[in-house]
Parts: structure tokens; sequence; C-alpha cells
């Protein structure tokens, strides 16, 4: 069995909605905000 | 009137620069000290390496903004420090051999009270036989490299379209390189753009790296809570490489690039070969060789400065094992312990020791990836020793007023993984605090709630906001001061 397939075997896959969801843009709309909102909490914290 | 003066005007530098200017008067001269003529936002190479950006798109020329800002710029390269000046004059100051086309070569001195040395790291290709642009491989640190870079890659596709298969190694060119962010980054955008361009079934893409897992980071890498689990960064890095069919090679020392081949050893002692058509491999940094003067001219750069030529600051260098490591050991102030009134910050301090739990092969070969000092701690050090300065020239404070321990700071960091609004996705990642702290933190070593990370288009679009902002921000525009490192 070569490096790659074996490599596939012992990996997590995501799941076809997981795939859809990274690109549907409303909900990578909501992912916007809330991302920011995390940072902007981050960057509170570090300054 | 005092005189600060900053050697490097990268992102801690040039952070630096700017506070100083904004908080001292005019009477206050502040200069900065840099071999580039140009401003690089470093971490959107990665876009100029792919072909997505053109270098203007990441540089813009220093000197109008200075001029617009006040602040004095010497297009040189400094070289010596002499903290307590000469005998019978004891005003300390720097050498720098200027680097400007005009008068290139040609030495001066410049005295200061204050010295912040933010020079970034040396680009060590010759630790690898081979290894660099001048050798057999590629790298995205400058943005004349990315450029080069994406010269290759565009030869590439053109040979995959008339049918070629070919091989790209992307990753780490020695055992003890950092940044594997950038190198991670760098394979998917590669990955992206193969399969953009239609080519992609004709490429084998391996991940060739140093870390003893994919997901390390340099930062012993990270848990994330997701479904009821907190998980290892490994987990999820190794899903984002398989998903895209990239091979990974993991606990790697290279030994040597030779044209179309590179060798290598893993933490088994195994030393294997890789045959490659095209390989982008991140070198070792060092310090940038700075050296260092007493009043007589006897040499004490190895009391200033590291054995990897990074400046020694407040942090405990004591050598000790990986379990004894403590959040305590990092430093707050960045303040030389020999002389109080020299900084370094960014990539420039020492670190006390890595993050990652340091290994060697069989062979007794060191593979520990170095501690990554990343965009946001570089700029929060920069602001911290520029306000801390700023107080000691204004209010005379005796101590440095103002601390930036990695221990005590987040860093958010958004690893691009292919640009498209639509179709592009990033990882967004935050980690609290940067440096482990195991008796905060049990297990983990890191809040869980605010070590985070996900895949998304959200990701690409912050990471391209960001890429504007910071210009904007290093342009020193109006309100420059309102965005945050
Ligand atoms: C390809 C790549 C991608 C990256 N992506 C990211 C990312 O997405 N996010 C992130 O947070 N970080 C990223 N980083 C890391 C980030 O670029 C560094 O953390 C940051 O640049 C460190 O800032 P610095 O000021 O210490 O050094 P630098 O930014 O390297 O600046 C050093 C400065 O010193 C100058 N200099 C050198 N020698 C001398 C000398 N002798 N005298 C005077 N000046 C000198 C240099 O010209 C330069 O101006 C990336 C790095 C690379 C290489």
């Amino acid at each position: 069995m070569g490096i790659a397939s074996e490599q596939w075997r012992h990996a997590m896959k995501p799941t076809r909605w997981v795939v859809f969801f990274r690109t549907f843009v409303l909900y990578q709309l909501w992912r916007f905000l809330w991302i920011n909102l995390r940072m902007v909490r981050m960057i509170a914290k570090s300054h | 009137m005092a005189r600060v003066v900053v050697l490097g005007a990268g992102i801690s530098g040039h952070t630096a620069a700017l506070i100083l200017r904004k908080k001292l008067a005019r009477l206050h001269e502040v200069v900065v000290v840099s071999p580039a003529r140009r401003w690089n936002w470093i971490p959107s190479n990665i876009w100029v390496g792919v072909g997505r950006m053109k270098k203007e798109q990441v540089t813009f020329e220093l000197a109008p903004v200075y001029a617009r800002a006040g602040i004095t710029f010497r297009q040189a390269r400094a070289v010596e420090i002499h903290p307590s000046g000469r005998a019978g004059a004891p005003e300390p100051y720097v050498v720098v051999e200027s680097t400007a086309p005009d008068s290139q070569g040609a030495r001066e001195e410049i005295a200061y009270d204050y010295l912040v040395n933010a020079t970034g790291p040396k680009l060590n290709f010759g630790a690898t036989p081979g290894l660099g642009p001048e050798g057999n491989s590629l790298s995205v640190c400058t943005f004349d490299h990315a450029e080069q870079t994406a010269h290759a890659l565009d030869e590439a596709i053109a040979r995959m379209k008339e049918g070629a298969k070919l091989t790209f190694v992307v990753g780490m060119g020695h055992g003890l390189c950092t940044c594997e962010g950038a190198a991670f980054e760098y394979a998917f955008n590669l990955e992206f753009e193969l399969r953009r361009a239609g080519v992609r079934e004709q490429a084998r893409i391996v991940f060739l790296t140093n870390e003893a897992e994919v997901g390390d980071f340099g930062v012993d890498g990270l848990q994330i809570r997701r479904g009821g689990y907190d998980v290892p960064s490994s987990v999820f890095a190794e899903s984002m490489f398989v998903e895209r069919g990239i091979e990974w090679i993991t606990g790697a020392h290279v030994h040597s690039v030779d044209p179309n081949e590179v060798t290598y050893e893993t933490l088994d002692g195994q030393k294997r070969t890789l045959a490659f058509d095209f390989a982008m491999l991140l070198p070792p940094f060092t310090g940038v060789g700075l050296k260092a003067f007493d009043q007589d001219g006897q040499e004490i750069t190895s009391e200033l400065f590291a054995p990897n030529s990074f400046m020694k600051v407040d942090a405990n260098y004591t050598a000790k094992p990986y379990e004894e490591w403590t959040p305590e050991d990092w430093p707050r102030t960045y303040q030389s312990p020999l002389f109080p009134n020299v900084f370094a910050v960014g990539i420039a301090f020492a670190p006390p020791h890595a993050l990652s739990r340091p290994r060697k092969t069989e062979n007794g070969v060191p593979v520990a990836p170095a501690p990554p000092r990343t965009g946001m701690p570089s700029g929060i050090m920069g602001r911290a020793v520029a306000l801390s300065i700023a107080d000691m020239i204004k209010r005379g404070a005796k101590q440095p007023t103002h601390e930036a321990s990695m221990a005590k700071m987040g860093a958010a960091c958004v690893a691009s993984a292919g640009v498209g609004f639509w179709s592009g996705s990033a990882v967004s990642m935050t980690m609290y605090p940067v440096v482990p702290d195991y008796a905060r933190y049990p297990g983990a070593g890191r809040s869980t709630r605010h070590t985070t990370g996900e895949v998304g288009a959200a990701g690409h679009w912050i990471k391209h906001i960001l890429h504007h902002l910071f210009l904007y921000k290093a342009k020193a525009y109006p309100g420059w001061w309102l965005i945050p490192e």
C-alpha cells in the first residue's frame, strides 16, 4: 500500500455537508462575523 | 532631546517606529535603519508565490511614508553595536552600512539613546547544501523569491498542460526550521492553483516537514474543541491533506537538495531521497549577525547575543529539558539584561527554548521546530517596547512600563488554502496563550475556549481584508493607530 493510501485510511474525512458549508455564502457570512468577534476578543486579551 | 534608533522595518520594527513617533514630541528623533527600500507584507508573499498577486501589491516604498510621518530613514544594514560607546566618549552608537544605490557600502555611525533591534531573521539557506533560490529549491520568504517561485510554477503548469506528470515538494528545508504555517499555506494554495489550471491529476504533491505531526506548527500543536471532544490539530491538518490528496512526511531533517532530488532523514533514522520537479522549501532562521563591541573595541557579541545570533533579552536562558519549560521562561519587556536602553523584538529576540518537543533522529540528528514569532506577537512586542521607551523618555521611567509576554498573549492566524471570493478558503485559527501554560490549563496547555480553528471562505475574506488593512496601517494613513497589531 502506498504512503498516500495508508495516510488516507487513518485520517478523518469531511462529509459532503461539511465541504458544502465551507463555501455556502449565508453560512460563511455568519462565520465571518463570528470569527471576527473571536479575533477581536483575542486581540483584546493580548494587548 | 533623545534619539531612538530602530534597526529593521519589518512588522515589529515598523510598528515600534510609528508608535514611537506618535508618542514622542518632535524634539525627539526616531531613526529607522533598514536595508530594504520597500516594506513587505510578508504573509501575502504566499499569493505572490502562486501568481495571484504581483510584488507591487504586497510592498510599498518606505521613504515617503517615513518622510510624511517625521521619521528619519537610513537605507542601510546595521553591522555593529557599540552599547557603551568608545573610550572617552561613552555615547552608544551603531555602525550601519549603506545599501542605497548612490552610497552602497558607505559606513556611518549613528548615536542613540535607545536602540530597538527588530532585524528579523537571516534566511539561513546555507545550513542545507543546495537549499534555496541560489541552489536547487524555491522560497517565498521575500517578495523576490515569491515572484521567482510563481514563474517556476507557471512553467510547471505549462509542462503539465503538455502532458508531463510532475512532483511538487513543499515544506521545510532543515530539521530546525520555523514558520511551518507558511509552508502549509503554500502547499494548499499550490494545490488549489493546480486544480484551477486543470492539471491537478498530473501532480503529486508532498509536504515535507520537520514537525513530528502535521498541524504542530512549531507550537506543539493545538487542542481544538469540536463535537464534544478536544481534538489535536494534527487530526484536522491530516484531514485537510488527505482531502486534497497531498501526501506528507513528518519528522524530517533535509540533508541536501540536489537538482531535482532532496535527501532527508526521518526520526526513525532512515535516510531517503525524493525526486522532484518543483521544490519550495523554507530555510531555517538565525539572527542577522550583528556584532557588539565594548568601549575598548573588544568584541562582546557573545554577551549580547545567543549562539544563533538572536539578541538575549529578559528571558530565562537556563538550558533545561522540555518537561521543565515554564511560561515564566519567556521574556516580558524585551530589554537587554546588560544594557537597559537596548531592546529586541519580533524574530530578533532570542527565545529561551522551543515550544514543540525537541526530538532527534535515531542517528542523533536534531529535528526540532523552532518557535514561531508570527505577525501578531511581533507587532504587539513592537508596540509594548515603543510605549516603554516613550515612558522612559517622557516620564523618566526607570524600568520598562509595558509587557508583552508570549505566555500571556494570544495569536490569531489565518492560513490561506486558496484564493477566490466564492471558492477560496482559509483556516482561521486563534490560540491562547501562544506559550502553553500547563499549570493554568492542565492537559491542553491552552484555553480550549480561546483556541479555535475552522476552514471556510470566511477565512479567505478575512485574510484578504487583513492584507489591505495592514498595508493601510503600515502606510500610516489617517487613523492607522486604530488598527490593532
Ligand atoms: C512566507 C511567510 C508567510 C508568513 N505568513 C504569516 C501569516 O500569515 N501570519 C503571521 O502572523 N505571520 C506570518 N509570517 C511570519 C511573519 O512574517 C513574521 O512573524 C514577521 O515578519 C516578523 O516580524 P519581524 O519584524 O520580527 O521581522 P521581519 O518582518 O522579517 O523584519 C525584519 C526587518 O529587518 C530588516 N533587517 C534585516 N537585517 C538588518 C540589518 N542588519 N540592519 C537593519 N535592518 C535589518 C529587514 O530588511 C526587515 O525590514 C510569515 C512568514 C513568511 C516567511
